[in-house]
């Protein structure tokens, strides 16, 4: 019985290639039923494959939504329903028309499971379902879904597509998809050589393997110098890409870098206070994202876009806050003997982490990414993800603000006073102990906001800060204490020297090499890159 | 020379000190073996490798407050050399295990042969033999505080530049020594170790042999640091300290003065570690954690720096307190240690030692008092 | 004369203080039966453990409710070892001299374990250890309720190459030896099954490896060599949440080339916006999602206790199976005595939170069934794969040249690592 069905499926595919057919909705509505019964995956796909039979594109958000494990069985009676939403009760929407159908306690939905296998077999379905679809993006989706798994008995139906398709950018996917299902079929050379054309003008990083599976496989001379010649003109040209993306790379993480050590090249760099509890001021940034986002998701779940924007003032707030009271409470003791604020520091980051830790417990927090900051593009061959995108920059604004701050507002002048000449600045009645508790506050607030950046690419734990503080030390080390471009430009090359070292020496020892680097660099500028002149660097 | 040295090393104070480590190097491991267990004065075992490391603590923070206290220079990588000293001595006791590993290889320790190495690598040889390792426990630590110190003394890197390059040192040797290509052992580094001389280290009797050995070292060290702050060099070593420029223009070579105070102190540290590690049974590069020189720094500051006893109360009491709260307020104890630093810093800065004899002074105006307040006061104005 | 005082009054009260914090905290009572907890309430390490911690003061309260042990009432005692490996021995030291404790349950790190081993061994006692582990070890002392290689990596490895069709694979961990270890066993497996070395990529990164963004690009690019690909990821704790952001990001989806982890749990994926992770894999003994009475009180009772949104993960459960089997054995024993509770082990069995009964093995490691798991977009994980039987736990690799010989045994051989060509108990204990 079985085999019948798969037969006449089959046949059905076949005339669903050629020509659009459209099945009866109760046909479509009784194969979709059977998805109630479907316990094992082997069931599930069997049923996926009567879909596919049917060939009837409106299956399609049918489809996808089992892939997104959205499709669901109500227990009570055994029908099937897209759901909506999630909590006590679901919305539930007709699996066809995905027209509202009513409500359903969560507790007697079952979800039709899916795995990885199932999930690839309804991509490839869906792409043959919508070859044909009115929406070109779709279409183009399908396309691309064929060329990744190209299948030889797929080019005759492609054939077809070509001919009808008037969107030129699909056409071309189509035509690249029909190229590499050609390489694989039996066709003659002179059909393979166009296809290797096409490959060539395509390029990129998923061609190479396709060409060099042919270049290896076949017979015929002419393939084989084709395709070699094909290779070494994409490789060629891919190095340049490759170097553009380290660059790329690295330019995010020296921005990371930057972000985390910005804050420490005021307090340190500016003050000459050593603050190894920076790193913590750092982590409150993050977990004041985590507090805000928590409070959105709970009472206002549409404004969770901008929960990193509402995050960004109140954790300047909270760490600067922080960074004032650290100042006054303890570090105005201090000054003048850094070594000794070292130690106090590290006693408060100590007591900073632990408090996190019994407050939000020791394990990571989830804070999420807004949809604007997911995903990647690419430019060429350039893969650009937003994320790190968004915070290059966004460490660049913060940059260019603090450049403003310090060179045109009077606070940055009376803080610039006070850290070259600090009795002097004091007989000119600027109340030094206050600009040096603001500028700390400054300081630390900046790296609060760094946190909010940092948690949107690393753990949100207890021992966030601890990661970046000697990383941030050696950013403000190298490029110079006292100079903010110093830290740009400190923290620029060592994040691209990283990346440029890193596909030759592993993670680890590209790591170990920039430490060693930096070491040997003091020993030549003992006063960083830019370093500062004049009198007060000797005092 | 020496007789001089040693005479002027052998102050009153120094007597007493070394007085007191050699009586608890011959008492407690006596009340240890010999006492039953009921006897009121028993040390009990764990008592005694508890108090072992606590002394190897003790040692590494002397060899620090030899180059904080009196030299200025605030390394905050003082783990690392102890951390070399002890895989100095972690290789010597690998190699030691022979064929008891489980695997039975003769040669290679038990990590190498489950990453299939073949053979021993180059730096392993010459550590089966003991007077090779112990050499290498101050060879080690000694050589990389000579090249290190001989380039950053010379090109003038001071104070805080310093202070975060040592930090930058320890971090890289930290990361190196985790990698398992390195051959020792990563993450795991080295352990289960059987015997030490031939004998077990496990044993009660090779606890507190080693007990006697670490309290010996210390009072050893104890008398050399206190003869080199005693003797010219050492007044030379405070000048540098309080005011390097002048002493420069006095006429002295500042960096030789530095470096060799660096490589002493190294070395010490070196031999702090390789005491450490048979007592413990394990050395990793957690060791090498820059969070861990950090601690070394702190127990000098809570004891009293630039005093040498200071030090050696501080490691102790500070572990102590370490030992106590993490048993006793498990949650809590990151919250103490942190209020620890700061209120040392605040209300301490010259520690235990300083407090007591502060308050002593109070009572009575003593010569002793004036003459820990002068060698403590002039280090504001050289850092930085 | 006033600085003998002084110093020797320092020295004194150091002394004092040091050992006042070594005589045992509470006055040994008789009446009760003192079991240690060893897990890290600080430190790096404290994110995994401190639920271990959690879940064994809930069992032990269970026990306790249901009347103690041997009409004794149970007392936890926890200290913290603060991720720092010699302070674990130290602290796992005074637990048995000082505290007495007739067991204890802890340890994450296979260095941390390393590091208490001699002390349990010297002073006999007994030492559940509760994470899956790179195998290579049988001491008599310990019992391995986690684990082994056999039980999480072969079988993950199997059903990708059966089930999703992969031909080429790329090995990642964390540089240190559980993920060298396995990487190893998995190599010469995956060579043993036909795989050609081309094939194979392996690559280690340092603990808390934050800039994936190479390796990522990397995994990429080997994944777009036309055979189906998976990610085996060995990646320890903190590394993987900025690698799973990174894959995301870069747009590598569960369909194109999967990750299958064996460190990565429920309580690692709550740090986790998952969305974009479902269809990843994760090899356990032990799903919070499985639906079995067993499972459905202890989580109920979890949450009752430590709050709605905390989750259950396999080495709990692994403390669960531990810790109920060393009841059992002490009852059986009649007496908390070491030699007699290591002598009762072995045979003992107990459930498991999956359905089925496990066993102590003579090899001191489990019988445990194999998972596979799919996250879901909720932090959960859906079993997409299970083993039919109870897997036995493997001390030794049949994969490893070295350890192929050696077979463990405690109760006929009572040997760890006996070599089973030479006929001997090769060196140890």
């Amino acid at each position: 019985m079985r085999l019948i069905i798969l037969l006449s499926g089959l046949l059905a595919l076949i005339l669903a290639a050629t020509m659009p057919v459209s099945a009866d909705e109760a046909e479509l509505r009784a194969v979709i039923a059977k998805f109630s019964e479907a316990k094992k995956f082997s069931q599930t796909e069997a049923v996926i494959e009567e879909l596919q039979a049917l060939g009837d594109t409106d299956a399609v958000p049918t489809l996808n939504a089992l892939s997104d494990g959205l499709l669901q069985v109500r227990e009570s009676d055994g029908a099937v329903f897209i759901i909506k939403g999630d909590g006590e009760t679901v919305d539930l929407l007709d699996p066809l028309t995905r027209e509202a159908a009513g409500t359903a306690p969560g507790a007697d939905l079952r979800k039709v499971k899916v795995k990885n296998s199932i999930r690839r077999l309804i991509a490839d379905v869906v792409s043959g379902l919508t070859l044909r679809a009115r929406n070109s993006a779709v279409r183009l989706e399908a396309a691309e879904t064929m060329f990744s798994r190209p299948d030889p008995a797929m080019i005759a139906t492609l054939d077809g597509v070509i001919a009808e398709e008037t969107d030129a950018g699909v056409k071309t996917a189509f035509m690249q998809a029909r190229a590499a299902a050609v390489l694989q079929s039996d066709l003659p050379e002179a059909d393979k050589l166009d296809a290797i054309a096409l490959m060539r003008d395509r390029g990129g990083r998923d061609v190479l393997p396709i060409l060099t599976a042919i270049g290896a496989s076949t017979q015929s001379d002419a393939i084989r110098a084709a395709s070699r010649e094909a290779i070494a003109s994409i490789e060629e040209s891919m190095m340049f890409w490759d170097a553009g993306q380290n660059i790329l790379y690295g330019v995010s993480l020296g921005s990371v870098l930057l972000l985390a050590a910005i804050g420490l090249a005021i307090t340190f760099g500016v003050m000459g206070v050593i603050n190894m509890a920076h790193g913590e001021m750092v982590m409150l940034g993050a977990y004041t994202t985590f507090v805000v986002q928590e409070f959105i998701r709970t009472s206002a779940p549409w404004a969770f876009d901008y929960s990193l924007a509402i995050a960004l003032p109140l954790a300047f707030c909270v760490s600067g806050a922080a960074g004032l009271v650290m100042e006054r409470g303890i570090i105005r003791f201090l000054y003048g003997r850094p070594l000794e604020t070292l130690l106090a520091t590290w006693g408060v980051s100590l007591i900073l982490q632990q408090a996190v830790r019994t407050i939000f417990g020791p394990t990571n927090r989830e804070v999420g990414n807004p949809s604007w900051m997911s995903g990647s593009f690419e430019v060429g061959e350039l893969l650009i993800t937003t994320n790190r995108l968004w915070i290059v920059v966004f460490s660049g604004v913060v940059f260019a603000i603090l450049l403003l701050v310090l060179k045109r507002t009077r606070f940055g002048l009376q803080m610039r006073a006070v850290t070259q000449n600090r009795p002097m600045a004091s007989s000119m009645g600027i109340a030094t102990p206050w600009v040096d508790a603001f500028t700390f506050a400054l300081g630390s607030g900046i790296a609060g906001i760094a946190g909010v950046a940092l948690s949107q690419i690393d753990n949100v734990s207890p021992n966030l800060g601890q990661g970046y503080i000697i990383d941030s030390f050696m950013v403000v080390v190298f490029g110079g204490v006292g100079n903010l471009w110093g830290t740009l430009v400190g923290a620029m090359t060592l994040g691209i020297a990283n990346k440029f070292l890193e596909p030759y020496a592993g993670a680890v020892l590209a790591k170990i090499f920039i430490l060693v680097l930096i070491i040997l660099f003091i020993q030549k500028r003992p006063r960083g890159l830019f370093a500062l002149k004049g009198r007060s660097v000797e005092a | 020379m020496i007789t001089g040295f040693l005479f002027r090393a052998l102050d009153r104070k120094a007597i007493l000190v070394a007085l007191a480590l050699m009586a608890i190097a011959l008492l407690v491991p006596l009340s240890n073996l010999y006492l039953p267990a009921s006897h009121p004065l028993h040390v009990p075992t764990h008592i005694l490798s508890l108090s072992g490391k606590y002394l190897t603590y003790a040692l590494l923070a002397l060899a620090l407050d030899l180059v904080w206290g009196y030299c200025g220079i605030l390394s905050l990588g003082h783990g690392a050399f102890f951390a070399l000293g002890g895989y100095a001595m972690g290789m010597y006791l690998m190699r030691q295990i022979g064929t008891r590993g489980v695997y039975g290889n003769p040669v290679l320790p038990d990590f190498m042969v489950f990453l299939n190495w073949k053979e021993l690598p180059w730096y392993w040889y010459g550590f089966d033999q003991f007077w090779f390792a112990a050499l290498m426990v101050v060879a080690v630590p000694g050589a990389l505080a000579f090249v290190f110190g001989w380039f950053a003394f010379r090109s003038r890197v001071s104070g805080v530049y310093l202070s975060i390059i040592t930090q930058a040192l320890t971090y890289a040797l930290l990361l190196a020594f985790f990698r398992n290509e390195m051959g020792f052992g990563g993450n795991n580094g080295l352990t289960d170790f059987k015997d030490i001389l031939g004998y077990s280290v496990q044993a009660r009797e090779t606890r507190a042999a080693l007990f006697a050995a670490t309290a010996i070292a210390l009072a050893l060290a104890f008398v050399i640091c206190s003869g080199i702050v005693n003797s010219r060099y050492g007044k030379v070593l405070v000048c540098v300290r309080d005011a390097e420029s002048r002493t420069r223009f006095i006429g002295y070579r500042v960096e030789h003065i530095k470096l060799f105070a660096f490589v002493v102190s190294a070395m010490m540290a070196g031999i702090a570690g390789a005491l450490y590690v048979p007592q413990v049974g394990i050395i990793n590069p957690g060791e090498f954690a820059p969070a861990n020189s950090i601690e070394v720094v702190i127990w000098t500051a809570v004891g009293g720096r630039g005093t040498l006893v200071g030090p050696i109360i501080g490691a102790i009491a500070v572990n102590g307190g370490k030992s106590y709260f993490t048993a006793a307020f498990p949650e809590f104890w990151l919250f103490a240690l942190g209020a620890l630093f700061v209120a040392t810093t605040l209300f301490l800065p010259k520690g235990i030692v300083g407090l007591v004899s502060g308050g002593v002074a109070r009572l009575r105006t003593g010569r002793e008092a004036d003459r820990i307040e002068e060698t403590l006061q002039p280090e504001a104005g050289a850092a930085e | 004369m006033n600085f003998i005082r002084k110093t020797m009054a320092g020295v004194f009260a150091s002394a004092a203080l040091a050992a006042a914090t070594l005589v045992p905290s509470a006055q040994a009572q008789e009446d009760t039966i003192k079991v240690g907890v060893l897990h890290s309430l600080s430190g790096t390490m404290a994110i995994s453990e401190t639920t271990l911690k959690d879940v064994m003061l809930m069992l032990i309260d269970e026990q306790n409710k249901k009347g103690g042990l041997l009409g004794k009432k149970l007392e936890a005692v926890v200290v913290d070892p603060a991720s720092d490996w010699p302070l674990f021995a130290e602290k796992a030291r005074e637990l048995i001299t000082a505290d007495k404790v007739a067991a204890v349950f802890g340890c994450w790190t296979s260095v941390s374990r390393k590091s208490v081993l001699p002390v349990f061994e010297e002073l006999d006692s007994i030492l559940f250890y509760p994470v899956q582990y790179e195998g290579e070890e049988s001491q008599r002392n310990v019992f391995y309720t986690g684990a082994a290689p056999n039980q999480q990596a072969i079988p993950a490895v199997d059903y990708l190459m059966n089930e999703e069709g992969v031909e080429r694979w790329v090995l990642a961990g964390t540089d240190y030896v559980y993920p060298r270890t396995t990487n190893k066993i998995l190599e010469a497996y995956l060579k043993a099954k036909g795989v050609a070395p081309d094939d194979i990529m392996i690559n280690y990164t340092p603990f808390g490896h934050s800039d994936w963004q190479t390796i990522v690009s990397d995994i990429k690019a080997f994944g777009s060599a036309g055979k189906k690909t998976a990610v085996v990821s060995t990646i320890n704790g903190d590394a993987n949440v900025p690698f799973y952001k990174e894959l995301g990001n870069q747009g590598i989806s569960a369909s194109d080339i999967p990750v299958v982890a064996f460190s990565v749990g429920e309580e690692e994926l709550a740090g986790l916006d998952t969305a974009p992770l479902v269809g990843h894999l994760a090899a356990w003994n032990y799903f919070q999602s499985v639906d079995t009475p067993e499972n459905a009180a202890f989580i109920k009772e979890w949450k009752a206790r430590m709050g709605e949104n905390r989750v259950t993960n396999d080495p709990m459960e692994a403390h669960y199976i531990g810790f109920n089997m060393w009841v059992k054995a002490v009852e059986k024993a009649g007496t908390t005595d070491a030699d007699a509770v290591i002598a009762a082990l072995p045979g003992i069995q107990a459930p498991n939170l999956t359905g089925g009964m496990s066993t102590m093995l003579p090899n001191h490691h489990i019988t445990k069934p194999v998972l596979i798991g799919e996250i879901q977009d909720d932090g959960q994980f859906e079993v997409v794969s299970e083993t039919e039987d109870l897997v036995p736990g493997d001390a030794w690799s049949d994969y490893l040249p070295e350890s192929k010989p050696l077979k463990s045994d405690w109760v006929e051989l009572n040997c760890g690592n006996y070599n089973t060509e030479t006929k001997t108990c090769l060196g140890g204990s």
